[in-house]
């Protein structure tokens, strides 16, 4: 590992910052199928840090881990102070509300109108106060991305874009303090794509949340990456900001910057 | 272990049921109860099945009793065709075909749409959500079907009496009381109720079966039509295994 | 939210549907059983039940009344059924009405039958004793068909002697060698004897039939539901009882001259050695013998008449064709 490129372990701006996840020793396999092998992350306040990786090298399984769908195999995920390899039920949704997560392949529930998609996690996690003013923050996070005219549809009336935006909402409406992003612009149209960046800007800005962002878009990372962080072969290979790393004469990461 | 292959997939989806099952009776009881959810599922499964149910069984009735009449003629034993047509449908055909129908209906339903939540990660999304999706979608369902299923099995042996009504009626007239005493006084408790709660049964097997199926899709969307495939498939056979004990239970009981 | 509500109320009315139901599937089964209608006991004691059960019907001059609901020994001869009987029917049934143990259709349940006493007796109340009257039509059918196939084995087993007389009856042996009686003679007295073997496995296949009918088990038992099989059951005890009496005579006639042919012989007098003459006297022997072969014959083809009879209708349609057929192939 004496090849690995400069690392800058806290970001440059804003300290002193406190950690708000922070992943050690991260072991996860498939049977023979070692996906993540002592992979180490920190995430600090307020912060946006971008997990690059090749398809296939287990991103995803990390932030799955990060919030409980996943049990890593060895080493330990703390977030907001709290181990989450350890909590169970009650505990676990309750920390699980202030981490926001879009998936991948948006995960909107099929058999419900857009309003439901956006009430349900809001029902479900037992949030005091949440409840009475469901109605108008659904629709304000629906004016947020621009979609308010699609309440009563159903996600199946909805594109791509549009699909990927509604996740968004859904992801937004609890205000969590973390959100995990599983490549948020993929499959959008550039105009959108900095949409959605700029959005997850302004929400970073607007409640202070710090954002584990995955993503293959390198105009999205340019915009809202504090750091970059790059998933190779089970470990963190690279970190630091994308100015750091697309100067970096290292030949793996010169591959993603090309 | 030299175990071929279709024997030990067989044993592992067995052992996959059990366990599934042993985990729905661990949670059915515990809260949080989700009790919106159970009474949409119970509308979505249960009314929503009752026009299929309802045709299919007003024709078996109507076919049954056409069927059956060319023979009892000739028998000379034609008064006795609603007593006979009431045992068959109540004990035996009302239950087994009304659960299959079923099976077809609402196990490949279930299967699909869970399958379909699983690889699109909706399951994984409810379960960050602050939801149990075990309890949300397999504990409301399967109680759905377990529960439903009786219904409409009792409204379909009705239809299916009915339907025999109807066919008696195509050759003689015979009115409707007669027709119903005729055909009820040849019951009895002991023939029933095991034949109403054998259906609890059979509701509970399309339920688990197709919510395991949901639950177990492999990734990728051709997963999803597998897993409604043999969720109808694997119900069907259990409905018959179910039978197939439930005669022998009854009979040892000794109320056959 | 509307629509919601509105599928919640439309599954109460499914599910309500079910239940309404099942409380009428419960109802209508159940009705025969009283578990629903207000009701009274009466009483009823016979010696014997004939297989009466708790839950039998009780039916008022044929029209259900009620169901059975104790049957217990009072002593080893007195059973006392006590039985649920509709409250409507407390003004109809009155102390002097009659109670039988019946059966309902030939094979069916039993049921107890109360039959009006036209006395003019007050009305019975609650625990009132009904008078009884034991037996009826069917029954006494079957109790007769069981003492037809006790009587079918006495006459076998006497036919036998009666062939084993002649068998071991060296007397008559010689009598017969001696005065060369025809060959036929021979042949009738094999006949005899095949006969009566025949006679005794046909019996006993009679008495498990009669057994099984009895307790209205088997196909027979099922079969006998039916009122034709009824009409034909009776027809066939009839047919039974003519035969009996028949092979009776013979079978007495037939012993009795083989003990006096023998005792003569033996003595050496009487009128026997005359008679032995006489052609007179050989020629009865004769035609006594050829009367018990006929008879043998139709004796088996009525009890062969008889298990078809049970088993399978068309036995005397076949029977039909193949007199027919016997009555075509002469003129061939
Ligand atoms: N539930 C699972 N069971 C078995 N293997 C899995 C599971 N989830 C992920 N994997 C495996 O882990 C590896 C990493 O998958 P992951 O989804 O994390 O990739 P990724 O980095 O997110 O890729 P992409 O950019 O294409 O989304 C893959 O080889 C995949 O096959
Ligand atoms: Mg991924």
């Amino acid at each position: 590992m004496d090849t690995l490129p400069a690392i800058t372990p806290a970001p440059a701006a804003n300290s002193p910052q406190s950690l708000v996840l922070e992943a050690s020793h991260v072991y996860k396999s498939f049977g023979s199928n070692h996906v993540l092998m002592d992979f180490n992350f920190q995430l600090y306040k307020g912060e946006n840090v971008v997990i690059l990786g090749k398809s296939g090298s287990g991103k995803s399984v990390f932030i799955k881990c990060v919030i409980g769908l996943l049990q890593p195999d060895k080493g330990s995920i703390v977030v907001l102070e709290q181990d989450i390899t350890s909590l169970r039920n009650e505990a676990l949704d309750h920390l699980r509300a202030k981490v926001g997560f879009l998936f991948q392949s948006n995960a909107l529930y099929d058999s419900m109108t857009v309003r439901e998609n956006l009430e349900f996690p809001m029902r479900r996690h037992w949030l005091a106060g949440q409840q009475r003013n469901s109605e108008s923050l659904v629709q304000e996070v629906l004016e947020n991305v621009g979609l308010a005219h699609t309440i009563n549809m159903m996600p199946a009336e909805l594109s791509g874009g549009m699909r990927k935006r509604i996740a968004l909402a859904r992801t937004l409406i609890l205000n969590p303090e973390i959100i995990l992003y599983d490549e948020p612009t993929t499959g959008l149209d550039p105009i959108t794509a900095r949409e959605i960046g700029n959005l997850m800007l302004e929400m970073g800005r607007k409640y202070n949340t710090s954002a584990v962002i995955i993503s293959h878009d390198m105009n999205c990372i340019k915009l809202v990456a504090d750091r970059i962080v790059l998933l190779y072969d089970g470990k963190a290979y690279a970190n630091g900001t994308y100015e750091e790393l697309r100067r970096s004469q290292d030949n793996i990461v010169k591959q993603f910057f090309e | 272990m030299t175990l071929n292959k279709p024997w030990a997939d067989f044993l592992d989806e067995l052992g996959g049921i059990a366990r599934f099952a042993t985990r729905f009776f661990a949670q059915v009881f515990r809260p949080r109860y989700e009790g919106a959810e159970l009474l949409r599922q119970c509308f979505l499964i249960g009314n929503l099945s009752l026009p299929l149910v309802g045709l299919t069984s007003f024709i078996m009735g109507l076919v049954l009793t056409m069927q059956l009449r060319p023979s009892m003629v000739e028998y000379g034993v034609e008064s006795q065709i609603p007593a006979m047509v009431a045992i068959a449908v109540v004990r035996e055909i009302g239950p087994v075909i009304i659960a299959l129908i079923f099976a077809g209906k609402i196990g490949s339903s279930i299967g699909a749409e869970l399958g379909s939540m699983k690889v699109t990660e909706q399951i994984d999304a409810m379960e960050v959500s602050g939801t149990n999706p075990f309890k949300y979608l397999v504990v409301t369902r399967v109680l759905a079907t377990t529960l439903m299923l009786p219904v409409l099995v009792l409204i379909g042996d009705s239809i299916m009496l009915f339907g025999s009504f109807i066919g008696v009626n195509i050759y003689t007239v015979t009115s409707f009381p007669l027709y119903i005493s005729q055909a009820m006084d040849s019951l009895t408790f002991q023939e029933f109720l095991p034949a109403i709660l054998k259906t609890f049964f059979f509701g509970f097997a399309v339920g688990i079966i197709g919510c395991y199926k949901g639950f177990h899709t492999s990734r990728g969307t051709e997963g999803v039509g597998r897993a409604a495939n043999s969720a109808v498939v694997v119900s069907s056979v259990w409905i018959f295994i179910l039978d197939l004990l439930a005669v022998q239970i009854t009979d040892l009981l000794g109320y056959n | 939210m509307k629509q919601k509500a509105w599928n919640n109320i439309k599954l109460g009315v499914f599910v309500l549907a079910g239940l309404l139901l099942l409380i009428a599937g419960l109802y209508l089964i159940g009705k025969d059983t009283n578990l629903f209608s207000r009701n009274y006991i009466l009483r009823a004691q016979f010696s014997n039940v004939e297989g009466l059960v708790v839950g039998n019907n009780v039916r008022y001059s044929g029209i259900q009344v009620g169901t059975v609901k104790e049957v217990k020994f009072l002593s080893d001869t007195l059973i006392e059924v006590r039985m649920v009987v509709e409250e409507d029917m407390q003004s109809i049934i009155r102390k002097d009405d009659i109670a039988s143990v019946g059966t309902d259709g030939l094979m069916g349940n039993k049921i107890i039958n109360i039959a009006p006493g036209r006395t003019g007796a007050p009305l019975a109340v609650e625990n009132d004793l009904l008078r009884t009257e034991e037996g009826n039509s069917t029954e006494a059918m079957l109790a007769k068909l069981a003492l037809t196939n006790n009587n079918l084995l006495e006459i076998s087993n006497e036919l036998k002697k009666t062939v084993q007389n002649i068998n071991t009856s060296r007397n008559l042996w010689r009598l017969l060698n001696d005065e060369s009686l025809p060959a036929s003679v021979l042949e009738s007295l094999a006949n005899i004897r095949r006969a009566t073997e025949k006679a005794q496995a046909t019996v006993a296949d009679l008495q498990t039939i009669v057994a099984d009918v009895k307790a209205g088990k088997g196909t027979v038992g099922q079969l006998l539901r039916d009122t034709a099989m009824a009409v034909s059951l009776a027809d066939a005890v009839k047919g039974i009882r003519q035969l009996e009496n028949r092979a009776d005579t013979l079978a007495t006639q037939l012993s009795e001259l083989v003990t006096t042919l023998d005792n003569d012989l033996a003595t050496g007098k009487g009128p026997v050695p005359a008679a032995l003459h006489d052609s007179l006297m050989v020629q009865k022997v004769h035609s006594i013998l050829s009367r018990v072969d006929t008879s043998a014959a139709r004796f088996n083809e009525n009890m062969e008449a008889m298990k078809h009879n049970f088993l399978f209708r068309g036995y005397f349609k076949k029977q039909e064709k193949e007199k027919q057929k016997q009555a075509q192939a002469p003129q061939q």
